[in-house]
């Protein structure tokens, strides 16, 4: 399963159809990729498991969300005043 | 009451019940696609507090739309990593 996860990663182009979201506005998107990267990495930390999956929403949201929004959820996040639940 | 104004008033003007007719389907069909929208859309939430996210309930070959052209549903898969 981890083996999976670094070659789909390794042979990751653009974020792929999400039937959740297939409209044109693709903001939900991004938020939800933002915030499952996030959620994830706290479940694997918590478990103590491997965070290389999490990458996966990582990378989505990164091709996705416009730069200034992440910068600006980042500083929030460190802020403590990010509006999501993580 | 509107039914029976309605009637009376078709009764007067034969003419005109094709009109009432259309405009009753209109009407009809435009409500009821707003009760699909309220009860089906994953993005509609009435309860926020025991479902806040429904459209993460939807499996990957759900499709969101009421017609869709050129997109397969049967064959999309899973590739989300699980946490």
């Amino acid at each position: 399963m981890a083996e999976d996860i670094r070659a789909k990663l390794g042979r990751y182009k653009t974020a792929p159809f999400d039937s959740r979201f297939p409209n044109q506005n693709q903001t939900r998107n991004c938020w939800q990729n933002y915030l499952d990267f996030q959620r994830c990495q706290r479940a694997m930390a918590a478990r103590g498991a491997d965070v290389t999956p999490c990458q996966w929403y990582f990378r989505v949201y990164k091709s996705l969300c416009p730069t200034s929004w992440v910068t600006a959820w980042d500083e929030a996040r460190e802020e403590g005043t990010f509006p999501g639940k993580i | 009451m509107v039914l029976r104004t309605v009637v009376t008033h078709a009764k007067k003007h034969p003419a005109l019940i094709p009109l009432f007719v259309i405009i009753g389907c209109g009407g009809v069909g435009a409500s009821l696609y707003l009760m699909r929208l309220a009860m089906f859309n994953p993005d509609v939430s009435w309860d926020k507090k025991n479902n806040p996210e429904p459209w993460n309930k939807m499996a990957p070959n759900d499709q969101y739309k009421l017609f869709s052209i050129n997109m397969d549903y049967s064959r999309l898969k899973k590739d989300r990593p699980d946490f």
